[in-house]
């Protein structure tokens, strides 16, 4: 979504909304071709891009795909593999062999337990919407210090901002390590103060992360950031 | 459904604590805002809405006439009941009333029964042949923590506008049901080890047991329950029923305002 | 449908009781997103109706046995609150909300598009506050916006609406009187854009050219209320846009 508070055209449809006609152009997510127009199939904003028309949602589940980087939470542990939560709907598969520990046939709980948070890889999806998840890889880990939020999938890029650039300017505020994964939920490690702003600015974006003046707001915000003015 | 507790939030809960801090920017004991709409539902002859920062139920007195209880032939009756049915959350699931369902019901039903704020002796029309039932209906549709406290206000504020439907029943003009007392709710959770006053609903999974505490117009006790896993001690019952005391009188205050 | 006797139902200027015309609808009322706890929800209230609905998923389908391969389930509670009536609604089984809550699965079942999600269900859950008379109607209008509000993808929306028969005249929309002493009742579920009838129930006596006059009253009045569904959703996001856009 690129809201930037100057003025963009920007058209909100509700499903079943004409949003173009069919020729010469394709349908992409959120739309749908039907007899010689395309349709919305989703609440959002229209995009026309190299000749796709798609609506962006302003309200989405989150659907894994596979290379997602995801945070999970342990629901359940078998002798040598763990489902966790992963914010969709259902839930991911993480096998002992894609694991980071070698751990005795059994003793996965050792490792880590129901209500544990990790940082993992959506490695796998199938048609029927299996999840493989895989721990194999730079920085994946369990996250054993730390704070877990979510917001929702639409505002994943307000947060982060254009190349990451709001992201960069949060983490040096808060001066808090900060993970922002594909699934909505957001880590937050750091001092008391920088974690407490980070709340806030979370809180912000929950609640006003579609308003266009959300980067006058995030500005104001990060004046009272514990570093002082990033 | 069991809720999955993450481990970071409870040990984000208790470092909060330790500072004296809550995850919402709380005080300890301070609860949430709420509205408090009365006279909101055609149909019935009482109701109420609370939207309890994001927590919102409803509430609608009903009456029936009917004949007394044998053992009662004068005295006719009071019935609460909350339903906790699936719209209220993701963790909720159809089927018959769940254990927590049956025990919301009974708790709030304790604070107004026990407070003796409706004379039950009042109800009666004919002796032996005839009396009025009352019926408290209480809707969860958003819960995101406290839902008794809002349930239980939602009650005794339907109560208190409900105007009993006398001609519909042909016993003469319609008239207000008299309530002599506002019986309030207020509810403490354990979060990261201490007692908070209207828990919100991460404080609610991720926190331990709940006290349900119910006072009446002189601060008097008129129901208590201790809800879930863990044990308290008199001296922390004793800090919280102080808390409760002011907090019920301004729930009170509230419910009496919006009076006819 | 009763006879009608005694009651008057048409007034001597061929106004209704409540004073509309025969092809009025009541008052409409909508607003979306109203519950924090759901991932969609819708208000809505129609006459002196009020129906609110919930939308959570798409989750995991469970009991396995309800699940399918190739598309979404979608569970549907239609529920009348105990006070939503004159007479206290007993709460528990009940064989009307049962078959009311199938065929309004099967209406959404048929503008979601439900092979999307394989194996998951799409939870909607309707209650009913307050009854005047139309309620299945109300309550798959609030469904639709709840849907659509929730992010689930649908070919288009769906309005409920009713007409029917009092004192051999086609009425739009009928209120408590007109359905406790008329002589037809026609509910559908309509989608606007298209045209398509995705619920349809009736009883009560109609002649043919009686259906098409009702049928005729359905498609207007799905066009007005479509309008006002819109219009919630909008409002709930462009609010939220500020005026500076």
């Amino acid at each position: 979504m690129s809201v930037s508070g100057t003025g963009a055209e920007l058209r909100l449809v509700a499903p079943g909304e004409a949003i173009g006609a069919a020729s010469g152009v394709r349908a992409g997510t959120g739309a749908l071709i039907q007899g010689s127009e395309i349709i919305a199939t989703r609440l959002g904003w229209v995009q026309q891009l190299n000749g796709v028309i798609s609506v962006d949602p302003v309200n989405a589940a989150y659907m894994p795909r596979s290379g997602d980087l995801v945070i999970g939470v342990v629901e359940s542990v078998r002798n040598n593999l763990w489902f966790a939560d992963v914010n969709g709907p259902f839930n991911g598969l993480l096998p002992m062999s894609l694991a980071p520990w070698k751990v005795e046939f059994g003793a996965a709980r050792e490792q880590m337990d129901v209500g544990d948070v990790m940082l993992a890889r959506v490695q796998e999806v199938d048609e029927a919407h299996n999840v493989v998840l895989t721990m194999k890889g730079v920085g994946l880990r369990r996250l054993k210090e730390g704070v877990m939020s979510k917001i929702s999938m639409n505002l994943i890029s307000r947060l982060r901002g254009e190349n990451d650039e709001t992201l960069r300017s949060l983490k040096e505020a808060s001066d808090c390590r900060i993970i922002v994964a594909e699934n909505g939920r957001v880590w937050v490690d750091g001092g008391e103060d920088g974690t407490a702003f980070m709340r806030k600015v979370l809180d912000l974006v929950r609640n006003q992360g579609h308003m266009a003046n959300f980067s006058q707001s995030l500005a104001t915000l990060m004046n009272d950031a514990p570093g002082g003015v990033a | 459904m069991v809720a999955l507790v993450p481990s970071l939030l409870r040990q984000e809960l208790a470092n909060l604590a330790a500072q004296d801090q809550r995850i919402d920017g709380r005080a300890q004991f301070e609860a949430r805002e709420l509205t408090l709409e009365t006279d909101c539902l055609y149909n019935a002859e009482g109701s109420a809405k609370v939207t309890w920062g994001d927590t919102i139920i409803y509430a609608g007195v009903k009456f029936e006439m009917r004949t007394p209880w044998p053992d009662r032939p004068a005295q006719g009756s009071l019935m609460c009941s909350a339903e906790l049915r699936p719209i209220a959350g993701r963790k909720y699931e159809p089927g018959p009333p769940s254990p927590e369902s049956i025990e919301l019901s009974r708790v709030v039903d304790r604070g107004i029964r026990e407070s003796n704020c409706i004379d039950m002796d009042k109800l009666c029309i004919i002796p032996g042949e005839k009396v009025l039932g009352v019926m408290i209906d209480i809707h969860v549709l958003s819960d995101q923590g406290n839902i008794f406290d809002a349930c239980a206000l939602g009650a005794i504020a339907a109560l208190r506008t409900a105007i009993v439907p006398a001609e519909r029943f042909d016993i003469g003009e319609d008239y207000p049901l008299t309530v002599s007392m506002t019986p309030t709710m207020a509810s403490f959770t354990r979060v990261g080890g201490r007692y908070v006053l209207d828990a919100n609903e991460e404080e609610e999974l991720g926190g331990d047991e709940r006290i349900h505490i119910t006072l009446g117009d002189e601060g008097h006790l008129h129901s208590l329950q201790k809800g879930l896993r863990g044990t308290l001690t008199p001296a922390e019952f004793a800090e919280i029923l102080e808390v409760a005391q002011s907090r019920c009188a301004e729930l009170a205050e509230l419910v009496n305002s919006k009076e006819a | 449908m009763g006879g009608y006797g005694d009651i008057q139902l048409l007034r001597e200027d061929g106004l209704r009781l409540d004073g509309r015309k025969v092809d009025e609808m009541r008052e409409v009322v909508i607003e979306a997103g109203v519950l924090p706890a759901a991932d969609g929800s819708a208000w809505v209230k129609h006459g002196l109706n009020i129906a609110v609905c919930a939308v959570y998923g798409p989750m995991e389908a469970h009991p396995r046995k309800i699940q399918r391969q190739d598309r979404a389930v979608i569970d549907v509670r239609y529920n009348m609150a105990p006070f939503s009536t004159s007479d206290r609604i007993r709460p528990g089984f009940n064989r009307r909300s049962r078959e009311i809550s199938k065929v309004t699965a099967e209406a959404l079942e048929s503008v979601v598009l439900v092979e999307r999600y394989p194996r998951s269900k799409i939870r909607v859950e309707i209650e009913i506050l307050a009854a005047e008379a139309g309620t299945r109607c109300v309550g798959l209008t609030a469904a639709a916006v709840a849907l659509a509000d929730a992010g689930i993808p649908m070919r288009d929306m769906i309005v409920g609406v009713a007409a029917g028969k009092v004192e051999d005249t086609v009425v739009l929309d009928l209120d408590k009187a007109e359905d406790n002493y008329g002589q037809a009742d026609l509910p559908m579920g309509i989608l606007p854009t298209t045209g398509e009838i995705a619920f349809l129930q009736m009883d009560g006596d109609l002649s043919v050219e009686e259906y098409n006059t009702c049928l005729e009253y359905n498609m207007k009045a799905a066009k007005e209320i479509h309008a006002i569904q819109i219009d919630a959703l909008k409002r709930r996001y462009e609010q939220k846009m500020g005026g500076g856009v």
